[in-house]
């Protein structure tokens, strides 16, 4: 039998031009944890977070509920951001919760380049994907797929 | 309002009846298709066998996985783990959706020895789960500030700074 699972749904809308919006969540046999944040597309700065503890394992874990605050002002592009998620989110929070702002962070430019083919797919169905996809990456040398 | 992107992830931990754990590693989302799989021997939790697939669209630039994936056979889960595994699946000729997918196998095969610990401690209430929770971090050093629970004020480190 399985006797450890885990997941991680994380999806992306963008309210506006200039933002995406992440909701995380990941769940396993002992954890449950979710989170939804604003960042900014043109920088990756996270403009604002907010989650939600619903299964931890000892009395102090909540308190790492404010602490997420400190990832405001983070930048999911600078050099060391997953190191910096988990040193300010992690160790002074929460490592599950520095776990999902992580994951939303990998997923940044996989979303903006979903939703670049989808529109390019809505004026031409017969769209070349793996040529898009190419072009795409080559015209933003910013980007860190994974 | 729809959302744009959705990836979905999943990883499974099995024991097997020889003893050693397979770990199923599962990725999906509106771009990319993964799946890795690691099988792991105790005591020292070598990985043995390793094995990966990447589908849907792949972009160019990356290894061929079930290839590149081979080199973390002989690796073993524990410190210094994260180091390792960038150093040869990560940087610019590597693949960092590789490099997650093993760190994270390796993270839930560390959960998966944790899960009986909590579990066995979660009926415990008042001093006697105060007492558990003090126990653990005595048994497990590497606790010590690794969250908001285990910082030097939190209630679950009061009277054990001379065990440190």
């Amino acid at each position: 039998m399985i006797t450890l699972s885990r997941s991680h749904v994380i999806s992306a809308e963008f309210p506006d031009e200039q933002t995406i919006r992440f909701n995380g969540i990941q769940d396993d046999h002992i954890y449950s944890m979710e989170i939804t944040m604003d960042v900014r597309i043109a920088d990756g700065e996270i403009l604002a977070i907010e989650g939600i503890m619903k299964r931890y394992t000892n009395f102090v874990c909540p308190q790492a509920e404010p602490v997420l605050q400190a990832a405001v002002g983070m930048s999911l592009r600078e050099e060391g951001w997953e190191r910096r998620v988990m040193k300010e989110i992690g160790r002074k929070g929460c490592e599950h919760f520095a776990e999902i702002i992580m994951e939303c962070g990998h997923c940044l430019d996989q979303a903006r380049l979903s939703r670049a083919m989808w529109e390019s797919l809505q004026n031409d169905p017969g769209l070349d994907q793996e040529q898009f996809i190419q072009t795409w990456i080559d015209g933003h040398p910013e980007i860190q797929l994974s | 309002m729809t959302v744009r992107f959705l990836r979905n992830k999943v990883v499974e931990v099995e024991p097997q009846p020889d003893g050693s754990l397979v770990v199923s590693w599962r990725l999906t989302d509106d771009l990319l298709k993964a799946e890795v799989n690691l099988k792991v021997q105790p005591p020292d939790l070598e990985i043995v066998e390793a094995e990966a697939k990447l589908a849907r669209l792949v972009p160019h630039a990356w290894p061929s996985a079930s290839e590149f994936i081979k080199k973390v056979e002989g690796v073993r889960i524990g410190s210094g783990l994260r180091k390792i595994v960038q150093g040869m699946l990560g940087g610019p000729k590597g693949c960092a959706l590789l490099a997650h997918a093993v760190l994270e196998s390796g993270n839930a095969i560390i959960l998966n020895f944790t899960r009986p610990v909590v579990q066995s401690g979660e009926k415990l209430e008042g001093d006697e789960m105060l007492e558990n929770l003090k126990e653990m971090v005595k048994t497990n050093p590497r606790l010590l500030r690794s969250c908001v629970a285990f910082q030097d004020d939190s209630p679950i480190m009061q009277g054990l700074d001379s065990c440190f």
